[in-house]
């Protein structure tokens, strides 16, 4: 790749690659690809009957299958504030007591 | 995911890395399937081929797990949008 040699990239090494962008972009899709085979799963189990008489889904588990991707993103919501309210709180009592040590 | 700011080098990476990551969920997806179909379809084993029910069984819980799936990644993809419009229109 070097040959292609810098393609105005500032900070990017020998081959144009910035890694730690990259890297942070590949975590990025991880993290969206599990949280999506997560939903899929959960909602499977709670929507989809294990009698396959057909292979279409039908309308209460079309419906169900809507408001659960629905639900599901709404949970990841709220966990995601209550982690980050605990989050900041810890920060904040963790830089009080550095506060009184130093 | 926006990749719209990534160079040439990068965006070929990230095409690699991309194309590994469908290698491996394809396989994922092919093995929890078997696992699925196999569990809810087949048990009975006074016989060692699928018995005509359980061929049945088993096409329909395949067919019906890709369009369970595929209907999650379309309202997926509509709330996705909705919250980068919503982003958009804060800026």
């Amino acid at each position: 790749m070097s040959f292609l040699g810098r393609t105005g990239s500032m900070n990017g090494n020998a081959s144009g690659v910035n890694s730690e962008k990259v890297e942070m972009a590949v975590t990025e899709l991880d993290t969206v690809t599990d949280f999506f085979n997560r939903m899929v799963s959960s909602c499977y189990a709670k929507c989809i009957s294990q009698r396959f008489a057909e292979g279409d889904l039908n309308k209460g588990e079309s419906v169900c299958v809507d408001r659960c991707v629905s639900k599901y993103n709404e949970v990841q919501k709220k966990v995601g504030e209550k982690l980050q309210a605990r989050g900041s709180a810890n920060a904040a009592s963790a830089s009080s007591t550095f506060g009184t040590l130093s | 995911m926006d990749f719209s700011n990534f160079n040439a080098a990068e965006q070929a990476h990230m095409t690699k890395v991309i194309e590994k990551r469908q290698m491996q969920d394809f396989l994922k997806l092919y093995a929890t399937l078997v696992e699925k179909c196999f569990n809810s379809c087949c048990n009975d084993f006074t016989s060692k081929a699928l018995s005509s029910k359980e061929d049945q069984c088993i096409s329909n819980c395949a067919e019906k797990f890709i369009k369970h799936s595929e209907r999650v990644g379309a309202r997926f993809a509509e709330i996705n949008a909705e919250i980068m419009n919503a982003s958009q229109n804060k800026s």
